[in-house]
Parts: C-alpha cells; sequence; structure tokens
C-alpha cells in the first residue's frame, strides 16, 4: 500500500469509501456554511432547500406539470440534434485532414484556431444571423463542440502508428483502402473519446445557447429562476445539468469500452 | 507458398543503387547506400546481413517498394522485379516485418484473411476458394487452433507465425523479411527458424531476410550478403551449400566456423570504419 502511486490498485470498497467521504465532506460544509448562515441564504441555499426547490421542479402538484422533465426533454433535444451534426460533419472532416497531409494543411488552420477561440462570444453574431430561434441555439451548440471534435478526430487518425498502413499498403491496399481499412478502425476507440468530450462540451453550451430568447430548456429554467432569485432552483437546475452530463459520460464511456475491448488489452 | 514450376523465373535486381537522406542540420546528406549490384533469381533464402544501422532495412524497403518515407528512394539506380522496373508495391512480393503489424482489432483468422479485403486479391480468388487459403495457413504455422483468438491473447512468437501466415497466404514469391524474429527469446527464435526452413521447403519461394545475427545467417541462408556500413557497400556474397536444418554439428564444423570468422572480420571492418569516422 503506497499513497504516492498513481498504478496502486484500489479494491471497490476503499475507491467507494473514499469517492463518498469526498462527497459527503462537501454536502456537509455546504450544510454548515448555510446552516449557520455564514453565506447569506440568498447567495447560497441550504442542501434541503434545494432537494425541495428540485422535487418542486420534478413535480408541480398545483398546476400538475413537471417543470424539470419537460425543460430536461428541450435541452435533451438540442443536445442530440446539435450532437448528430457535430458527428455527421465533424468525423468526416477529421478523417479527412487524419488521412492526408494536404488536406490537413489546408484546413487546420481553418480550424484549430477556434479550439481557443470564445466561441461564446460568437453568440451575439450568431443571433444576428440565424435570429433567436432554434436555428441559432442549434448552430451554436453545432460550432461550440465541432471545434473540438475535428482536432481531436484528426489527432487519433495520426496517432495511429504507420506501421498499419505501411503494412496494409505492402500487401497490395490502394491509399485509400490503407485508410478505411487500417487507420481508420484503429482510430476509432480515439474518436469514440472525441464523440465523448464533444459531448460533454455542449451540456456545458447550452446553459449559454439557452439564455438567449429562453423559452424552454434547463438554461432558460435557471435564468428564469436567477431573475426571481430563486437559488435554490438556481442549485437544483444546475445539479440536473451536471447529473445528465455526467450520465452521458459515464454511458458513453461504457458504450466504447464495449465496443473496443480490444484497446484496453493492450 | 507456390508450386515449384511458378518460382521459375523470379528476380530480383538491384543496379547500382545509392540512398542519401538529408541530414538534420544542413550539412552535406548522409550516404547510406553507396553502389549496391545485386541479383537474386533462385528460390532460396538470401541472408542480408550487417552492422546496425547500415541501410538493411532501406534496401529491403526499396526492394518491396514500400515508401512510408518522405525521402524519394532510391537516390539513384533501379530496381527490378522479374525484370521490370518497379515503382509500387509487387503482387509477387510480401513483407514480414520485425514489428508484425498484426491487428489488436482483429481475431488470428481475420488477421491471416486481412489481404482477401482488398480488392487487388478479393477479385483473384473466389470467397470459398480464399476461405481455404487462410485455413491452410493457419495449419502451416500450427495456429489452427488460435484462430478465434485477438493477438493480444497470443505470445510473441505467436504473433510473429500469424504476420508469417498472413504473407504465405497470398503464395508469393518472393517473401521479404525485416529481422522478423528479432524480438524473440532464444528459444521462441530456434521454434520459428525451424517452421521458416520447413515452410520454405514445403513451399519454395525467393526469400530475402535481413539480420544482424551472424549465427542466423549461417543457420537459415542458402546465400549469404554481408554489408558494410557507412556508407553501406557489398563487403561479402557467398554461398552455403550444407542443406537445412543444419544440425548443431555442422555448426561446430570447420567450415562453419570459418564462415562465421569470414563474416565477423567483416563486421568489425565496418565497426572500426564506424570509430574513425566519428573519432
Ligand atoms: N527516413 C530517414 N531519414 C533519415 N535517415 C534515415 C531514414 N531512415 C533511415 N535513416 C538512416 O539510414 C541509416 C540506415 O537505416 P536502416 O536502413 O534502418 O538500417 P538497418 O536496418 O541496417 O539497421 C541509419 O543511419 C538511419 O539513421
Ligand atoms: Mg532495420
Amino acid at each position: 500500500m503506497s499513497l504516492w502511486n498513481p498504478a496502486q490498485p484500489l479494491s471497490p470498497r476503499t475507491r467507494t469509501l473514499l469517492g463518498v467521504g469526498a462527497v459527503a465532506t462537501v454536502l456537509l460544509l455546504w450544510t454548515v456554511l448555510s446552516g449557520l448562515e455564514l453565506v447569506a441564504p440568498n447567495k447560497l441555499p441550504s442542501p434541503w432547500k434545494v432537494a425541495s426547490a428540485f422535487a418542486y421542479l420534478a413535480w408541480d402538484g398545483e398546476a400538475g406539470r413537471s417543470l424539470l422533465a419537460t425543460a430536461t426533454l428541450w435541452s435533451l433535444g438540442r443536445v442530440v440534434a446539435a450532437g448528430l451534426l457535430v458527428m455527421l460533419i465533424g468525423i468526416p472532416i477529421g478523417v479527412l485532414m487524419g488521412a492526408s497531409s494536404h488536406i490537413n494543411a489546408a484546413l487546420s488552420p481553418l480550424v484549430d484556431p477556434f479550439r481557443s477561440a470564445p466561441v461564446v462570444a460568437l453568440l451575439p453574431i450568431m443571433v444576428m444571423w440565424f435570429g433567436i430561434g432554434e436555428g441559432m441555439k442549434i448552430t451554436f451548440l453545432f460550432l461550440g463542440a465541432v471545434v473540438y471534435l475535428i482536432p481531436m478526430v484528426r489527432d487519433a487518425m495520426q496517432a495511429v502508428p504507420q506501421t498499419y498502413w505501411i503494412a496494409t499498403r505492402d500487401l497490395g491496399g490502394s491509399d485509400w483502402e490503407c485508410i478505411v481499412k487500417a487507420v481508420l478502425p484503429m482510430a476509432m476507440p480515439r474518436i469514440a473519446d472525441a464523440i465523448t468530450v464533444a459531448v460533454s462540451v455542449m451540456w456545458t453550451y447550452i446553459t449559454v445557447a439557452e439564455y438567449v430568447n429562453a423559452r424552454e430548456g434547463l438554461g432558460q429554467l435557471i435564468q428564469n429562476a436567477r431573475r426571481f432569485s430563486a437559488m435554490d432552483q438556481v442549485f437544483a437546475g444546475i445539479i440536473v445539468i451536471v447529473a445528465l452530463a455526467l450520465f452521458t459520460y459515464q454511458g458513453m464511456r461504457w458504450l466504447r469500452a464495449r465496443a473496443y475491448d480490444w484497446e484496453t488489452g493492450q | 507458398m507456390s508450386d515449384p514450376m511458378n518460382t521459375a523465373n523470379i528476380s530480383i535486381e538491384l543496379r547500382n543503387i545509392c540512398q542519401e537522406y538529408p541530414a538534420p542540420n544542413g550539412q552535406a546528406p548522409l550516404r547510406v547506400l553507396d553502389d549496391i549490384n545485386l541479383t537474386l533469381d533462385k528460390p532460396s533464402i538470401t541472408m542480408l546481413l550487417g552492422p546496425s544501422g547500415c541501410g538493411k532495412s532501406t534496401l529491403l524497403r526499396m526492394m518491396g517498394s514500400v515508401r512510408p518515407l518522405g525521402v524519394p528512394t532510391p537516390t539513384r539506380g533501379e530496381v527490378l522485379i522479374n525484370g521490370v522496373p518497379c515503382d509500387g508495391p509487387h503482387d509477387d512480393v510480401v513483407m514480414v516485418f520485425q514489428r508484425y503489424a498484426n491487428r489488436p482489432d482483429l481475431t488470428v483468422w481475420d488477421n491471416v484473411a486481412f489481404p482477401f479485403t482488398l480488392k487487388l486479391w478479393r477479385d483473384r480468388f473466389k470467397r470459398t476458394e480464399w476461405q481455404a487459403m487462410v485455413e491452410q495457413a493457419l495449419l502451416d504455422v500450427g495456429l489452427s487452433d488460435k484462430k478465434n483468438m485477438r493477438p493480444a491473447q497470443l505470445s510473441g512468437g505467436q504473433n510473429q507465425r500469424v504476420a508469417l501466415a498472413r504473407a504465405l497466404v497470398l503464395r508469393p514469391r518472393i517473401l521479404l523479411m525485416d529481422e522478423p524474429f528479432g524480438a524473440l527469446d532464444a528459444q521462441t527464435r530456434t521454434e520459428t527458424q525451424l517452421l521458416l526452413t520447413e515452410l520454405h521447403r514445403t513451399h519454395p519461394c525467393a526469400v530475402v531476410f535481413v539480420t544482424h545475427d551472424v549465427s542466423e545467417a549461417l543457420l537459415l541462408g542458402d546465400r549469404v550478403v554481408v554489408l558494410s556500413s557507412q556508407p553501406a557497400k557489398i563487403a561479402d556474397d557467398f554461398e552455403i551449400s550444407e542443406p537445412r536444418p543444419r544440425s548443431a554439428t555442422w555448426r561446430r564444423s570447420s567450415e562453419a566456423v570459418r564462415l562465421e570468422e569470414r563474416i565477423l572480420d567483416h563486421l568489425h571492418a565496418a565497426g572500426q570504419g564506424q570509430v574513425r569516422i566519428t573519432v
């Protein structure tokens, strides 16, 4: 047992204990801070107030509706729509860039700078171009994620050891066959990672997208709550987004591990 | 794996081959191969021997017309396969690499069948035909019982046999091997050498086998070509008539010991050359 060893295997019990312990500590700290009103309640609502706000949002008995379910479905729909677009357009571009030095040289000055560009700052431009409806929101999510996805897919292709390309070439494969039959299949696990990152990025941008012309979605729910200084609802909304992001992330990791089980065995 | 009739008019001809690589710091380009002339035209095993870094792989890749480098190869000279100047991978020629390049995502069977997913080979054989070829190749290298496993589940020696099967399944008339057993432990290397000997007996083809191991050259070669270094020229070129598999007794015979010393002399000369240049 050594504390300073990143490869130290942990028993599931120890792992759970440490994880749960850390979360419990933060909850406790939160309870103490808000319970003793060390931070003003309108800035930091107590955990149980957040919990009851969550319950109210999840099911509003008086109105007979679930604000949370509606908002979640709207946000989820936007992320799915934008995510499909990101994959449909981003993956082929990244694959082509990773498959050819020429294409990469031509496209990387157009793509790479945006990785560190303030995509949020583009929001006003997008509002001017695409209005304030769904088109703008989807485009914003799409752009925010695709600028990460394309370079990552390209890097995944370039990271495949050249031996596979060479061996396929030697066996008589055409240029295109070397890419499609050797490099691409070998790059798939890392392309799956890139998709996971892109989806995570979209979950972080969803609120920004939904701040403008807020009518539906989790971003709107948070925005509205903030306007009425309902901090407990703001917290509840944020926690739902984090949970959704975490859930999709874990789900995609699981899918990747199943689809590319050969990769972990390396 | 071609039938003997078919190996009649195979040849690899290297004519006045020179290879230069650009030096990193703007100095005069580094000349690696200097005026190599060599003709191989028998279904025998030719060992290409030389000190590490002398240009053996460079020369072998030229014969395979595999050009992964951003450097034109050869700088000067000509490679002819079966008498025809060659400027791309040739159907008659297949390479086996030291890093066997087996696909981790495919089973052993799919690895050996991989060539038939390529249009070139798919168009030449019917499905049932190439499936039978794959089974036969697996049988030849003794991996029939492992065909559903993944490379990660196999040992290094077994992986190299997969790579060998993938090359042999195409029945190449020329087989190029670049230090194929270099990464194997001594015991496995000996076994795999024997396997190669046996495969070559049942399916003769022209093998060019790169090694820096003198014992391996003496154990396997019908012909041994020794390269010098910096730049590489052909330092020696001789034949060994002793039939394979070669016994330990033969390895200790005066003929074998004499040949070994002859090779070592060349390698030492090449080594001294290197020292003189670096001093
Ligand atoms: N692409 C390359 N660019 C520059 N130098 C190279 C390149 N490939 C090989 N060399 C140099 O050429 C020499 C011969 O390499 P190689 O053919 O791999 O030798 P060997 O296979 O005999 O060990 C080495 O000195 C190596 O550094
Ligand atoms: Mg080499």
